[in-house]
Order: structure tokens, then C-alpha cells, then sequence
């Protein structure tokens, strides 16, 4: 096994609210699309028709998983952080009278990045804060908005704690004050059943790669009667509501991805679940000092947030990919950033923990046998990173000569 | 993810010298929870030699900080104090085959710890031993000494290297302009040492700028002033100031008085915002001679 190269070899892929494996399925019904039918939807001839035909398809395949009322609704767009700038700027050209948006601390930062760019633009922008759980007060919601609010956003299930949001109720108090309602269901979509049909949803962003179509290729949803502008300009593709001939192989992709995930529904919400359940009993069980972050009781079924105190994330991550096992992060040294994850911080996780977080998230692909073999390897891994550890002083030994303690609850500053 | 060189990854996966040591006579504590990553290092030092005979750590920390520990307890271990008190961030870096840039900040942890370990063994507590100065981060709790050694050691030239060198300015970034300022003040004594900055025009040569000053200001001091130890540094320091200033404006001494300076201002910056602030830049200029100077415009 080379650990720098897991996808060919036996890795335990537990990443999947990153990426999620393209289904064997979606390639093959993709890959015509790349050899015979590529002509352009848009021409009036005979290499056209096929592909609009599956474009059609898709579009009801996609309107379908969604419980969108007519297919006409879907926009293929190419990811779901460019469904979620269209919703963002959309509202706030197509209503001049309004420049406020509503949204959470703990979205994506395809949401909270584009926000505090407008906000550097005049736009005002208010967020929801989240509690230790990570949820929403309704009450503080109603508080949030005004006559002044062109967009409430808010995603319907978070990437890292998996927390899942009443937002049909949140919809439906926005819509009682006119104001226009998105949600971003990345995260949620083929994990949670959706009717879009029953909600006062406006606008929903999702994207292919979480539900193994392949990266590239997202969709915004636009219930119809939406006021709406479109944030690529160009061609009169998707009704003119987003430019550019049509990405067919994937487009393709997404509607078989999402076809897949309705049937695999049930599933996720079963067996995926028992498995993360094990996972999660297994280490709550074995290793001490851990807290499960997020709301238990409303939870992807898929998704297990874990902060190992007293570790540093990026290091846990480092060793559990030395047995062939990926997972992910919250820590500041695993990403890009030095501070730890913004939703850790809107939870007010302590930093002993926040920066000791492990995300693991399972797909209709995880086996028992990867849980199994991810919890024999986790507390050893732990405990290791533990006994390097200065905040960790169970049965060690103390120096004499110290002047210091160090205290993980302490906000000192040693430089 | 990041990548490690195989050294970097073979410390990490095997830690040197990961224990604590009981007995250690030097023990230097730096780093803290919030900002990610701590490190204790214990030393034992042979009081005669003055030897380092065994170094151990406790680490918590991403891979590389774990790395840079193990690789440090290496480096020193059969070092004197004073050899070892040599070991730059970069030796550090270089001894585990190189770290990604943004992970330099952890072999700049291992030196302060040696550092501290070292001020321990002095029987100085870490407050004695420590003046960070002026607090420039304060999502990192970063003083402007370290961003200076930082900057001088490794001859950094952006912001993003000093946040990967010391964490500053990786947070809220409303410290990134006082760090821009920090890199330029830095840079004009690396230049006078002969160190080019890159893609920089350089400064021009400071003796220059004095003779027009001086050649200008014929002005005749009183005796106080004239037997001033520090007036030769003040015409100095005031020579630069003018050689900042918009066209038309002028700075000049007028006396000395023990530690009152009185300068006079002419032109735009004669009158309001800009009076007071060029008076507080004097100021800050004169205080970095001695601590006891007071300007006074008249
Ligand atoms: C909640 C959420 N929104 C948006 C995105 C961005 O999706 P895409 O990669 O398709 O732009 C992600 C993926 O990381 C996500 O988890
Ligand atoms: S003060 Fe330096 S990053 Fe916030």
C-alpha cells in the first residue's frame, strides 16, 4: 500500500462529505456522451437531438430526487459554490430596494466568503449564531430580518458536524414576510428525503460530487416565480438563466447520481447509519477525552465529528493515513487557514478540542470491515499522540525543574 | 495535504527523545493551546562542560511540530550551550530536509524553546527572559520581537512569510499593515548590512540625505545643546525624519534640554493632524535611543 496514493491500492475512504467516489454506474452511463453524442444540444441537427433528449432526462431525474414540481425548475450550473454566488448576487439585483441577507456563522464558505465580499461592498450582512450544538434559535431567526432582507440563507445540513436544519420551518418564516428563501443541501441531499413540492423553499443549491457524480457539475434549483437574474451571461442555454453549451457528460452523470442516490436513500438512513453508530460507540467507548460534537439527535446519518483532546488534528490525520484511513480535519494546521475551523469556533469548542477534531463520513460504499478496522488502529494512534503530548498527563512523570504548567484551558501565550 | 520530506515523516512517525525528563536542569515551555501547537523541551546540562548530555520533548502539534522537536533533541544533544544557542530556525528546517513554507513556524517553536530551556537553566523565569515588545498579532499573541528576529534570520519580505514563520497576521489580518511596516524597518538595517532586498529599489544612501539637512540647517545651538552626548545621533535621526517629509516641509532642532527635545516644523506638517503625528514619529525615533526623551514642537 503507498499512503501517498490510497485510491489504487485498499485505502478506507471515510471523506465522503469532501468527495464521495464516482459510482461505476454514473461512469458508464457518462461515457457515450463522451465518445458518440457530442454534438451541441443547441444545433439543429441530427447530432443534437440525443443530447438534448439527455439533457431532458437528466433535468427530470434531477427535478424528481429534489420533489421539484416541474424539471423546467433545475439549472445545471458547475458546482455548488457557483449555484450559491448566483443565488447571493441574484437577489440582490433582482430586488434594488433591499440589501440585506441573512445567513448562519457555520455555512460553507461558498455562502460566508462570498458574504463577506459583498459586505466589503456595502451589502449588510447579518448571521444567525449557533448554539454548543450547533443549532439555530428560531426566535433570534425572526429577529434577523427586516423589510430590508433581499436573501435568508441557510444550509439545510452542515459538512462538518453533519447537523441537519429545520429548514422548511425556517423557509416558511421567510416566506411569511416575503422574503426569499435559499438553502444550501450539499450535504443533505441523498442523506435526507427531500420534497421541495411541500416546502416554501425558493432556491436550492447541490452539487454532483457528494453524491458519486463526478466533481465539476452541480444544480440550482429555482421554484418557479422567482425573481431571478443569471450570474453567467452568454448564450440562451438553461433558458437563459446560465450560460454556456451544456457540460453533457456530466450532466448526464448527475441525473443517473441522483436517480442512484433516491434508491440508495433508504439505505444511507440504515445500514450507513448503524455503521457510523458503531464507529462513534466504538470510540466513545475505548478512548477517553472525547467529546462528539454537533447535535446528536439531528445528524446526517453518514457524518461522525469527533474532538480527541489534548491531540492536534492534522496529526491524527497524518497517522490514520499511515494505515491506509482518510478522514478529515478541523484543525488549523490541516488546512490552509491557522485558526481552527470556523464552526467549531461559532460552537465555542474549546480550542483543547477544536483544533483535535476528526470528521469521518461514510457512504453507501463504507464496509463493517473498514469501521472495524478503523476503530482497531484509532485509540493506539491516540494514545501515542497523547503520551507526546504536554497537555496529557496521565501516568507520566512530572519534571521537577518547571516553572510552568501547561493548563489546556489557559489562554496563554508563550512565544 | 502537506507535503513532508521522507526525514520530516520519519521523525514524526518515530519521535527522537519523545519522554519527559524528571531530572531535566533546563526545561523551556513555549507555544499554547489555542494557537495549535506547544512544545516543553528538557534539557540536561552538565553544570562542569556545560554540555548538553540528553534533550527530550513533549510535543502537541501538527506532524511538523513533532518533526522539528525530535529533530532538534538530535541536534543538540553532546552541543554546548553556547554551540547549540547557534542553531537558527532554518538549520532546524534544513536538518529534516526542508518544511513546506507554511509549516516554518514549527522550527521557529523549536528554537524558542531552546531559548527558554536555555533562560530556565539561568534560573530566569520566562517573563525575565522574554520581552516580546509590542504585541503586533494579537489573534496569535505575536510581539514585534519575534517578527523582527523572524524577518532578519530567514530575510522574509512578505507578510505571508511571517505568517508561516511566526503565525502572525494569520487571523482576523488587521495586523498586516503594522507588519508591512516591520518588514520595511527591518529591511533598511539588513541593507545597510549589505543584504539586497529583493525585487526592491533600494533605499536611497542615508549620508546623503544629511548633508543637505545639514548644510541647510547652519543653525547655532545653545550650550546645553552643543554639549548634548546624544546631539550628533538626534541631528542624525532628525535628518532621516526630513528625508521622509513632503516636499516644502522641514524639521529642525531648535534646543536640548537633558532629555526634552525641542524641534521646529515648517510647512504642511506645521499644522494639525500632521503636526502631531510627525512630532509622535520624532518621538517614537528619539525613544529607541533612550526611553527618557520628550519632543516638544515649538
Ligand atoms: C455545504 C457545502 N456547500 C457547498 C460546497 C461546495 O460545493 P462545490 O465543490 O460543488 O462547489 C460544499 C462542498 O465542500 C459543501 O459541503
Ligand atoms: S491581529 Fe494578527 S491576525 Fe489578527
Amino acid at each position: 500500500m503507498d499512503v501517498n496514493n490510497l485510491g489504487v491500492g485498499s485505502g478506507i475512504y471515510l471523506d465522503n462529505n469532501a468527495t464521495t467516489r464516482i459510482d461505476p454506474k454514473v461512469i458508464e452511463a457518462m461515457m457515450p456522451y463522451f465518445e458518440t453524442y457530442y454534438g451541441n444540444a443547441s444545433s439543429q441537427h441530427g447530432f443534437g437531438v440525443p443530447v438534448e433528449k439527455a439533457i431532458k432526462k437528466a433535468r427530470e431525474q434531477v427535478a424528481d430526487f429534489l420533489g421539484a414540481k416541474y424539471p423546467d425548475e433545475i439549472i445545471f450550473t458547475s458546482c455548488a459554490s457557483e449555484s450559491d454566488n448566483t443565488v447571493l448576487w441574484s437577489s440582490l439585483w433582482t430586488q434594488k430596494d433591499k440589501d440585506e441577507i441573512v445567513t448562519t456563522k457555520v455555512e460553507h464558505p461558498a455562502i460566508i466568503d462570498t458574504c463577506s465580499f459583498l459586505a466589503d461592498r456595502g451589502v449588510k450582512v447579518k448571521y444567525l449564531s449557533a448554539n454548543s450544538v450547533g443549532d439555530f434559535d428560531e426566535e433570534e431567526f425572526k429577529s434577523l430580518l427586516s423589510d430590508k432582507t433581499a436573501l435568508a440563507s441557510i444550509m439545510w445540513a452542515n459538512n462538518e458536524t453533519g447537523n441537519i436544519y429545520p429548514v422548511p420551518r425556517f423557509a416558511e418564516i421567510a416566506k411569511e414576510r416575503g422574503i426569499m428563501f435559499h438553502t444550501d443541501a450539499v450535504q443533505a441531499v441523498g442523506k435526507i428525503p427531500i420534497n421541495l413540492q411541500e416546502t416554501k423553499i425558493d432556491l436550492l443549491s447541490m452539487s454532483g460530487h457528494k453524491i458519486h457524480a463526478p466533481k465539476g457539475i452541480g444544480a440550482l434549483y429555482v421554484r418557479r416565480g422567482t425573481r431571478f437574474l443569471p450570474f453567467l451571461h452568454g448564450g440562451h442555454q438553461e433558458r437563459g438563466r446560465r450560460a454556456g453549451t451544456e457540460n453533457v457528460p456530466y450532466i448526464v452523470g448527475l441525473g443517473v447520481a441522483c436517480e442512484l442516490a433516491k434508491s440508495h436513500l433508504e439505505e444511507l438512513n440504515t445500514r450507513v447509519r448503524a455503521l457510523r453508530d458503531k464507529l462513534e460507540q466504538g470510540i466513545v467507548n475505548t478512548i477517553p477525552e472525547v467529546i462528539v460534537t454537533g447535535d446528536k439527535t439531528h445528524r446526517t446519518p453518514n457524518t461522525l465529528n469527533v474532538a480527541f483532546k489534548f491531540v492536534e488534528g492534522e496529526a491524527i490525520l497524518l497517522m490514520l493515513n499511515e494505515y491506509g484511513i482518510a478522514a478529515s480535519s478541523g484543525s488549523a494546521c490541516s488546512s490552509e487557514s491557522l485558526e481552527p475551523s470556523h464552526v467549531m469556533q461559532a460552537m465555542g469548542i474549546p480550542f483543547s478540542a477544536a483544533h483535535g477534531t476528526i470528521r469521518f463520513s461514510l457512504s453507501r460504499f463504507t464496509t463493517e470491515e473498514e469501521i472495524d478496522k478503523t476503530l482497531a488502529v484509532l485509540p493506539a494512534i491516540i494514545e501515542r499522540l497523547r503520551q507526546l503530548s504536554p497537555y496529557w498527563n496521565v501516568n507520566k512523570p512530572q519534571v521537577k525543574q518547571a516553572d510552568h504548567l501547561f493548563d489546556p484551558d489557559s489562554q496563554e501565550v508563550r512565544a | 495535504m502537506w507535503d513532508y520530506s521522507d526525514k520530516v515523516k520519519d521523525h514524526f512517525l518515530h519521535p527522537r527523545n519523545a519522554r519527559v525528563m524528571e531530572d531535566a536542569n533546563a526545561v523551556g515551555d513555549v507555544g499554547s493551546i489555542i494557537c495549535g501547537d506547544a512544545l516543553r523541551l528538557m534539557l540536561k546540562i552538565n553544570p562542569v562542560t556545560q554540555v548538553i548530555e540528553d534533550a527530550s520533548f513533549q510535543t502537541y502539534g501538527c506532524g511538523s511540530a513533532i518533526a522539528s522537536s525530535s529533530a532538534l533533541t538530535e541536534m543538540i544533544i553532546g552541543k554546548t550551550v553556547e554551540e547549540a544557542e547557534k542553531i537558527t530556525n532554518q538549520q532546524i528546517a534544513d536538518y529534516l530536509g526542508g518544511l513546506p513554507p507554511e509549516k516554518m513556524h514549527c522550527s521557529v517553536m523549536g528554537r524558542e524553546a531552546l531559548d527558554a530551556a536555555i533562560a530556565n537553566y539561568h534560573g530566569k523565569s520566562y517573563e525575565q527572559s522574554h520581552d516580546d515588545g509590542e504585541i503586533v498579532c494579537h489573534c496569535f499573541g505575536v510581539g514585534i520581537n519575534k517578527i523582527k528576529k523572524a524577518v532578519w534570520e530567514n530575510h522574509l519580505t512578505t507578510v505571508e512569510e511571517v505568517t508561516n514563520y511566526t503565525k502572525a497576521g494569520g487571523g482576523c489580518m488587521s495586523c498586516h499593515m503594522r507588519i508591512e511596516e516591520i518588514i520595511d524597518e527591518v529591511w533598511v538595517d539588513l541593507e545597510r548590512c549589505g543584504v539586497p532586498r529583493p525585487g526592491h529599489a533600494p533605499t536611497p544612501i542615508p549620508s546623503i540625505k544629511i548633508k543637505t539637512v545639514s548644510s541647510n540647517a547652519q543653525a547655532s545651538f545653545d550650550s546645553a545643546t552643543e554639549n548634548s552626548p546624544f546631539k550628533a545621533e538626534i541631528l542624525k535621526i532628525l535628518a532621516d525624519v526630513q528625508g521622509g517629509l513632503p516636499a516644502g516641509s522641514k524639521v529642525e532642532l531648535v534646543a536640548i534640554e537633558d532629555h526634552n527635545v525641542k524641534v521646529k516644523l515648517q510647512g504642511e506638517i506645521a499644522q494639525g493632524m500632521m503636526r502631531e503625528m510627525t512630532l509622535s514619529f520624532v518621538e517614537k525615533k528619539l525613544v529607541a535611543l533612550d526611553d527618557k526623551f520628550k519632543v516638544v514642537g515649538v
